[in-house]
């Protein structure tokens, strides 16, 4: 019997996911067709550039700006073991170029900006704002998913790119105050050995981390559940699924650019 | 103007809507009265194209089954709680739609039409730069009309107009629209709980119960039959044939 309950609730709970994935693959299809159908929202869209990219700056800055110094300290300790301290501003930029700073600028962005989207897109449904729209003559899926999800591709690979300059930054200045490196030899490590395809694959990564996270923040604010309940399910739930695609598609990418 | 027939709804087992057939003149006002999750918004829904019906046809305005797109130039919809939209200022919901597709007023246009409207709706235009969450509950409802209006259409909605409004604004609001109906000769269908809109607004009245309409008539005749049904609903009785745990 505790078998049987098992294998049933474990069906049932494989059936839900697939379910859940079936409907977020239908609902990016449906949000890449609305993209390329006029017209585009154009007022939405730089509301939402502002709100997605300039107003992540601070967070996804001081995120890096620590990473940068802790990946300094940390390559410096590993390195010293085989004499190798030399490598600590080339390793430090590309680790922060190729996978910190959009990986954890992602994580950042995730948290603060799909959790927004859900909340502010499942509130609009629960007061009736979306039926509203339709009876505007507006498509909710133009007037709301699409102006996020091009802002959020958009102004993630610029968020990663400062990012990313930041990070170098904090690993400059702990390598200058802390490890005893000379300042100018330490930016010419860095700029030496970091090559164009470092900086851009992170960049890539950023649109495609971006677009990851207005999507779930929409398709979770767009199928949210009655009541405040309903609206806190739906934020949480955007997160978590942006914080494992991100890292899904993290991967998947790393395997795609870089593997020999 | 408004034709449903045959109409039938269903959200899983249940069945919410039983095949219900009614007309509404060009220029009547029909309000619909039901208890509490006997569907009303949703045959409100079924009439806008927000909800698709399992079966039945309806024709809004000489457009049979539209969708809401398509039909939002010939109605005007006041939602419950007014669904005004949060990040836009009071002047930009009321001219939403006249401010968007091929026709679209400018902005001074807009903003000149959305202050005429609060003007229809007793508001002055210092109101036109506050934003919904600004505004107490009676103004809201207030914009709201005033939004459904703007572009002066044929068909009018009004889901629970005055839900969660003191008995004075109620008055106000259920004044307000019937005023706004007839200036604009609308055909108009009105949701309620609310006897006071019933007796205010209603030339006919519709009683849904168990998924149809059970009784049909005048507000006169609504407050005065026999019937035990219409009874116990208009006069709040606890007692009767309509179960009290819903």
């Amino acid at each position: 019997m505790t078998v049987f309950a098992t294998l049933g609730a474990t069906g049932r709970a494989t059936a839900g996911i697939l379910g859940t994935m079936g409907r977020v693959i239908a609902f990016t299809g449906q949000a890449l067709m609305w993209t390329f159908r006029p017209p585009l929202h154009w007022r939405e869209l730089l509301v939402q550039l502002v709100q997605i990219g300039w107003l992540s700056l601070p967070v996804v800055g001081l995120t890096a700006l620590f990473t940068g110094g802790a990946l300094a300290l940390q390559i410096y300790a590993g390195s010293a073991r085989f004499s190798a301290e030399f490598a600590v501003p080339s390793i430090t930029a590309i680790g922060m170029v190729r996978e910190l700073g959009p990986v954890l600028g992602g994580l950042m962005v995730a948290a603060r900006v799909a959790s927004s989207i859900a909340a502010e897109i499942g509130t609009m449904k629960v007061s009736e704002q979306i039926d509203a729209l339709r009876t505007l003559a507006v498509e909710p899926m133009q007037y709301l998913t699409v102006p996020r999800l091009l802002a959020a591709t958009l102004a993630m690979p610029v968020l990663v790119a400062v990012g990313d300059a930041i990070g170098i930054l904090g690993g400059y200045a702990v390598g200058v105050s802390r490890l005893g490196f000379d300042g100018p030899t330490y930016l010419r490590n860095t700029l030496d050995f970091l090559e164009f395809w470092d900086v851009g694959s992170g960049m890539v990564k950023g649109a495609v981390f971006g677009f990851l996270v207005a999507l779930s923040g929409c398709y979770f604010g767009m199928h949210s559940g009655r009541g405040a309940q309903g609206v806190g399910e739906a934020t949480k739930s955007a997160v978590v699924l942006a914080s494992i695609l991100i890292l899904t598609a993290n991967y998947l990418l790393t395997e795609a650019f870089f593997s020999a | 103007m408004i034709r449903a027939r045959d109409i039938h709804k269903s959200f899983g087992a249940k069945k919410v809507l039983r095949g219900i057939s009614f007309e509404v003149e060009k220029g009547e006002s029909l309000v619909v009265i039901g208890g509490s999750g006997t569907g009303k918004s949703v045959l409100l829904k079924c009439l806008l194209g927000l909800e698709r019906a399992n079966a039945g046809t309806v024709e809004v305005a000489g457009l049979t089954d539209p969708k809401p797109q398509i039909l939002a130039a010939q109605v005007g919809m006041l939602f419950q709680g007014g669904a005004l939209f949060d990040s836009l200022p009071v002047w930009q919901n009321i001219a939403f739609r006249l401010m968007r597709g091929r026709a679209r007023l400018s902005h001074s246009d807009a903003q000149a039409l959305a202050i005429e409207k609060l003007a229809r709706v007793g508001l002055g235009p210092e109101t036109a730069h506050l934003f919904p969450a600004e505004l107490s509950g009676g103004m809201q409802k207030r914009v709201g009309l005033a939004r459904a209006i703007a572009g002066d259409p044929p068909v009018l909605f009004f889901d629970e107009p005055t839900a969660g409004l003191d008995p004075i604004m109620a008055a106000v609001i259920n004044a307000l629209i019937r005023e706004v109906v007839s200036d604009l000769g609308a055909t108009a269908v009105t949701i309620t709980h609310d006897m006071r809109t019933v007796h205010d607004v209603a030339d006919r009245v519709a009683m849904l119960h168990e998924g149809n309409f059970y009784w049909q008539g005048s507000a006169r005749e609504a407050f005065e039959t026999d019937d035990p049904v219409m009874r116990q609903f208009t006069q709040g009785l606890t007692e009767g044939p309509i179960p009290t745990l819903r």
